[in-house]
């Protein structure tokens, strides 16, 4: 399954397309290159987006309007700090370990925008609980090593494939 | 620069060690801090209660020098910022600080708010709630605790003066330490795990380049050293051992540059060959 997977994401071609006409194949070969900008622009978009999402955080989102009462009885009593300390070292470490088997396997796809979720629910969670100013950084901090991490990830895999296309795209011009 | 094998095998564990040990560190530091301001919330809570105690004997026999006396004593003491008592209508009646007498508190500014935020005053709060922290104007960092003087059976039976029953809360005790040490004891802590990040990452980083240089950089260098003298025709063993796929590479690199010398060799006697039949046949 995974040596499938390997062989998807980082082939320049499937097999059996080799008896395509040039034109097609250099098409084929252009949309992958596309393809795999794309993803390495995600990653710039998502790190982008977070340090929107953090520069909110790190002014205690005083844009937005205060909890009411009433929406405060609604979602009930704050989690303890500590037991979302413990979600976002055990998160980041998940997150870590999954990005590491991923760049095990050569997988170009970009995986990031969930994170993006996780990481705001974690300042939300401390908003709610009146911590966030002392625990903005170490959130900061988790986001900035998990999507930094995933975008190294893409950017390695990614240029190499682009190098592999560009190359066999060479050959065609050729 | 990113191109390279060694920095393509140490970005990665170092991004990820250093980043996940400056989250815990964070964490640590942050659990650490608000336990160190519990304590010393804890604490002077304590002290509000010791001076609310022995200051009631005077309040209800209504002795104001005595209280005066020992309001000044206690406010002059090392590390404590201010002490004042206030009534209930927010009049300080009793302070270190003899410029504060007969001033009204300012019910909405921090560790009044608490109580007064709703239209009737909260009785009883947590000590957590009813510590703040601010800078005051000797630019001091302060921990600050108001502590009610509650009314009981002996202040609204009192011969001397008279406290309706009803009337739970009598006055606040207003008391404020300098948060001085905490903030040293925090300072120190925060180098110390300053200090454990760095050695974490230079651990992690120059443990991997190492293994990396000894057991792959200087083995694949040796072998990129090796396949250039054997292109040359230059057929010795000495490809480098000690890593069994660097080794069988250079065994292969041999064999084939030895398979090479051979069929040049075979085609240069075939060469020589056809010379010498060209010759005769000439």
């Amino acid at each position: 399954m995974f040596l499938r997977r390997k062989q998807k994401d980082t082939q320049p071609l499937a097999r059996g397309e080799s008896v395509l006409s040039p034109d097609v194949r250099r098409q084929k070969i252009q949309d992958r290159i596309h393809y795999l900008k794309q993803q390495i622009y995600y990653s710039k978009w998502c790190m982008t987006l977070f340090f929107l999402i953090s520069f909110g955080a790190a002014v205690n989102f005083r844009f937005l309007p205060p909890i009411s009462e009433q929406a405060k009885h609604l979602l009930g009593e704050a989690p303890p700090p500590t037991l979302i300390s413990v979600g976002l070292i055990v998160y980041a470490f998940s997150a870590l370990i999954l990005i590491l088997g991923r760049m095990n396997t050569g997988s170009v796809r970009f995986r990031g925008w969930s994170h993006i979720g996780y990481l705001s629910a974690f300042y939300l969670f401390y908003y709610y609980t009146g911590l966030l100013r002392g625990n903005f950084w170490s959130v900061f901090i988790a986001g900035l090593t998990i999507l930094g991490l995933e975008g190294y990830r893409v950017w390695s895999a990614c240029s190499e494939s682009i190098k592999k296309e560009k190359e066999i795209l060479a050959i065609l011009d050729k | 620069m990113f191109n390279h094998f060694a920095s393509k095998a140490i970005v990665p564990v170092a991004l990820s060690i250093t980043g996940f040990v400056i989250v815990c560190v964070l964490i640590l530091y942050s659990s650490i801090k608000v336990d160190f301001l519990r304590d010393a919330v804890r604490q002077e809570t304590s002290l509000a209660r010791t001076v609310v105690s022995a200051i009631r004997y005077n309040m209800m026999t209504e002795d104001r020098e005595s209280l005066d006396h020992i309001i000044n004593s206690i406010g002059a003491q090392k590390g404590i910022e201010h002490l004042r008592i206030f009534n209930k209508e927010g009049v300080v009646m009793f302070s270190s600080e003899p410029g504060e007498l007969k001033r009204v508190v300012d019910k909405t500014t921090a560790g009044c708010i608490e109580c007064h935020s709703g239209s009737k005053p909260t009785v009883r709060l947590g000590s957590m709630q009813l510590a703040r922290r601010f800078v005051n104007a000797r630019n001091h960092n302060v921990l600050a605790i108001t502590s009610p003087i509650y009314n009981d059976a002996h202040c609204s039976a009192g011969d001397c003066h008279f406290h309706p029953p009803h009337q739970k809360v009598l006055g606040t005790l207003d008391i404020g330490l300098s948060t001085e040490s905490l903030d040293r004891r925090l300072l120190s802590l925060r180098w110390k795990m300053v200090f454990f990040c760095i050695m974490v990452l230079i651990l992690s980083v120059g443990g991997v380049s190492a293994l990396l240089k000894r057991n792959l950089l200087t083995p694949i260098n040796q072998l990129i050293e090796y396949a250039k003298k054997v292109s040359v025709n230059n057929l010795d063993k000495d490809f480098p051992k000690g890593i069994s796929e660097i080794e069988t590479l250079g065994q292969m690199y041999f064999d084939l540059a030895r398979e090479k010398k051979c069929a040049e060799t075979k085609l240069i006697n075939i060469k020589k060959a056809d010379n010498m039949s060209g010759r005769k046949g000439g």
